[in-house]
């Protein structure tokens, strides 16, 4: 009983989370800032999402499958985000004026 | 309802709002962004379908999927970023 509510805590939580992702990518204007709040707040809240299903399913091989699905994104996420900015710098993308300082 | 079907939908619907941003972005990168973010949630709505429906071999799809999202996005930033010589 009480497993099932820190399951859905964390879950409602890892929402709350990516909430904050999705509204950023809206609410910022540079494409930076836009990177910088999608790729830190999207793997906070997939590991959240992630602990809270974890912890719903208990012991067994499918927690073990997550949880190296949870690995895999751990190493992968970052590094396609860092792919992407990388190619904005590298192609000469600048920050426009009034984002400056 | 339970509870996981509706942490489905509004994942779902968090999906079509990133959609939003990949039409109207103004630079290909952010529509390479928004392309990572829904292919996070992708992998999301799978595993919490695999719960919901209690089918464990759609953890394997999640995990083949995570990985070629992965290998998309980075060889489309690679060949922005050399200008078509990968």
């Amino acid at each position: 009983m009480i497993v099932e509510t820190i399951s859905n805590t964390l879950i409602v939580l890892s929402l709350l989370f990516m909430f904050f992702g999705v509204y950023g990518i809206f609410r910022f204007t540079d494409f930076y800032s836009r990177i910088l709040i999608s790729s830190k707040v999207e793997t906070v809240g997939f590991l959240t999402l992630m602990a809270g299903i974890m912890l719903k399913n208990g012991f067994g091989y499918s927690t073990l499958k997550i949880m190296f699905i949870c690995l895999v994104v751990i190493v992968t996420n970052p590094l396609s985000t860092h792919a992407v900015a990388r190619s904005a710098l590298v192609s000469g993308y600048k920050i426009s004026k009034e984002n400056e300082g | 309802m339970s509870f996981l079907d509706a942490v489905l939908i509004v994942v779902s619907v968090y999906a079509a709002l990133v959609l939003i941003r990949v039409v109207i972005g103004p630079t290909i990168w952010d529509r390479l962004l928004g392309l990572n973010m829904i292919s996070s949630k992708i992998i999301m709505s799978i595993i919490i379908l695999s719960v919901v429906t209690d089918r464990s071999f759609l953890l394997d799809i999640a995990l083949v999927y995570s990985f070629l999202g992965f290998i998309g996005t980075v060889l489309i930033a690679r060949f922005v970023e050399t200008r078509g010589e990968i």
